[in-house]
């Protein structure tokens, strides 16, 4: 049994028990009158509401309507407290006895979702609090039961103030106003939801409207007549009546409550319906994230094949075409001057060299054959060399390793290396590759200045792109002054 | 008397290998220029007879120079040149007021005297 459901026969079982006490203390009491139907309500009234409130409270945990039934239930019993001999027991009675009309208030504009969301509803509940609880308060203070006309043989006052008898007339005149407004300001709210709701909706509110309304009303025309005295069979009539109403209302909030799928279903759908949209952001969000870097990497591979045909243009075709004209040149010299034929041929020849040096460093930039023949830790190495800053491998790995894989780790580390040399103003970088748990971590730090931008500049984000494209990730730290550390993280099974 | 050239290329090298070709070939090189503003404004002060123009310039490509010099007053006679082929350009030399096209693998004083006499 769960903690909640044990509480809850605790609570019942106490119900039970005031109900045993009430029927004592009103079966001994000298005044109470007529006390077969005082006791009626009492039982009727707070039974029902204690034990229907507790078992909606057991089915519907996340909702108020079962706890607020179960305290209009147990706030009954005060009205057995003022047939008690005992002016002590009696004088709480009387404090407490207009309590379960203030819950039933609340009950009913708020039902059946259990939360007051409208000022109105706010407006209608404080009122019926204010006249049932403070207000109660000052007028038990100031009243003499002794003296009342009903309360024949009722025990005294013990807290009584007395000499003020206009105070506690005025207090109950502020009392029936208050109630009287909040009641109509519920019955308006009930009328107003019943107006607004769907067939559906409605077979959840009519039995806790029609009963509710009608005890309402009841309640109403008895705070009326009994302001501007009323005969006393009027007085027994409404009595049963709302004997029989209130016993029934409990049933009517319970049947309305377990046909509502809102009493559930609306806690439930909306974490439902928010986890959902949370899901839908963060699945939207990716999908424009995989959107850019797909684009990105398009955009990437037309951008190289620009800087391929520019960087052949500018550089080998260049030299290649300054070179046919020294040549045509050297050509047309050779009968007429040998000695300056031969000059340009060696110019020439200095030209093809360079060209032939350009074109090599050019196709090693698209790709590396070292790295193809001979694998990471080799290609490493000849990035080491190259390198204008001394690098350290700490790390390389001798197997191979896909060649997607082995590829972006190493333009990771030539990017990084070249980055060094540019900006870093480093006097050391450390390049460790190693292949740990199915990951290739590819980490490429420096000694030098820091505070790099890793959103400045393409060679880092075309890089990530890449990276990203083998399921992995790239990370950039770089504190001004604690240098500078790349880190690829690649899958590599 | 020798005719008068301005050499527009953004590449040094080739603007060195071109002006030694044409001087042996017996025309005087009279300034040179990296890009398409400073080439206009070195025809408006040399007033060269001849431009050896390349097509792809840093700042506006050669065939808007060309336009821009045919509207110089005793405009020089222009001859566009690339290392690209004719027809990578599409109609754009047909169109353009420049005397002819020269590939750079091509050029020489013989090819640059067919065009310009």
């Amino acid at each position: 049994m769960s903690g909640l459901r044990r509480a809850l026969v605790a609570l019942g079982v106490l119900a039970f028990l005031l109900g045993i006490l009430s029927a004592a203390l009103v079966m001994t009491s000298d005044h109470a009158s007529p006390r077969g139907l005082l006791l009626a309500l009492v039982l009727a009234a707070g039974w029902s509401f204690a034990f229907t409130g507790l078992y909606a409270w057991d089915r519907r945990p996340g909702n108020s309507i079962g706890p607020l039934m179960t305290a209009a239930g147990f706030t009954w019993f005060f009205q057995a407290l003022t047939a008690s001999n005992n002016a002590w027991v009696f004088a709480i009675g009387i404090l407490g006895q207009t309590l379960p009309f203030a819950i039933l208030v609340h009950l009913l504009v708020s039902f059946p979702s259990g939360r007051l969301r409208t000022r109105l509803q706010i407006v209608a509940v404080s009122l019926a609090y204010l006249a049932t609880g403070p207000l109660q308060l000052v007028w038990a203070l100031f009243t003499d039961p002794t003296a009342q006309a009903d309360c024949d043989g009722c025990p005294e006052n013990p807290v009584l103030i007395g000499g003020a008898e206009g105070v506690a007339e005025a207090v109950s005149a502020v009392q029936v106003l208050g109630g009287c407004a909040s009641i109509a300001i519920a019955i308006w709210i009930l009328y107003r939801n019943w107006r607004r709701s769907s067939a559906t909706e409605r077979r959840v509110l009519t039995p806790v409207l029609a009963t509710g309304g009608t005890a309402f009303t009841i309640l109403l025309m008895q705070l009326i007549v009994g302001e501007l005295g009323a005969s006393e069979a009027f007085k027994q009539v409404t009595f049963i009546a709302s004997v029989a109403i209130f016993a029934c209302l409990p049933f009517a909030f319970l049947l309305g409550l377990l046909r509502s799928r809102i009493g559930r279903a609306d806690e439930e759908t909306s974490a439902l319906s928010a986890e959902n949209q949370q899901l839908t952001a963060e699945l939207e969000a990716k999908v424009a994230e995989l959107r850019a870097s797909r684009h990105r990497i398009v955009e990437a591979g037309y951008a190289e094949r620009r800087r391929v045909e520019r960087d052949l243009h500018d550089g080998a075709q260049q030299r290649l075409m300054a070179l046919t004209m020294t040549l045509r040149l050297a050509r047309e010299r050779l009968d007429a001057d040998p000695a300056a034929a031969a000059e340009l041929l060696d110019e020439a020849m200095e030209e093809l060299g360079a060209a032939t040096a350009e074109l090599r460093e050019f196709a090693r930039g698209i790709h590396p054959v070292v790295l193809s023949d001979r694998g990471l830790a080799a290609a490493l190495g000849g990035l080491a060399e190259r390198s204008p800053v001394p690098v350290e491998i700490a790390a390389a790995p001798d197997e191979r390793l896909p060649t997607p894989v082995e590829s972006a780790a190493y333009f990771v580390v030539a990017e990084s290396l070249t980055n060094v040399a540019r900006y870093a103003g480093a006097e050391l970088a450390t390049v460790r590759v190693e292949r740990r748990d199915g990951t290739l971590e590819v980490e490429v730090s420096d000694n030098g200045a820091g505070g790099a931008d890793p959103d400045a500049g393409t060679g880092l984000r075309g890089l990530a792109d890449r990276v990203a494209a083998l399921d992995g990730s790239l990370s950039v730290r770089s504190e001004a002054g604690k240098g500078t550390t790349v880190e690829a993280l690649i899958p590599c099974g | 008397m020798a005719k008068s050239v301005l050499i527009v290329d953004d590449h040094p090298g080739f603007r060195a290998s071109a002006r030694r070709m044409l001087e042996a070939s017996g025309y005087a090189v009279v300034g040179e220029a990296a890009d398409g503003e400073a080439a206009i404004a070195a025809a408006g002060a040399l007033g060269p007879d001849l431009v050896l123009l390349d097509v792809q310039l840093p700042d506006l490509d050669g065939f808007a120079v060309a336009a821009r010099l045919q509207g110089l007053e005793g405009a020089p006679a222009v001859v566009l040149t690339s290392s690209r082929d004719r027809a990578d350009f599409g109609d754009a030399v047909a169109e353009s007021p420049a005397r002819g096209f020269i590939a750079k693998a091509e050029l020489s004083g013989r090819a640059l005297a067919e065009l310009v006499g």
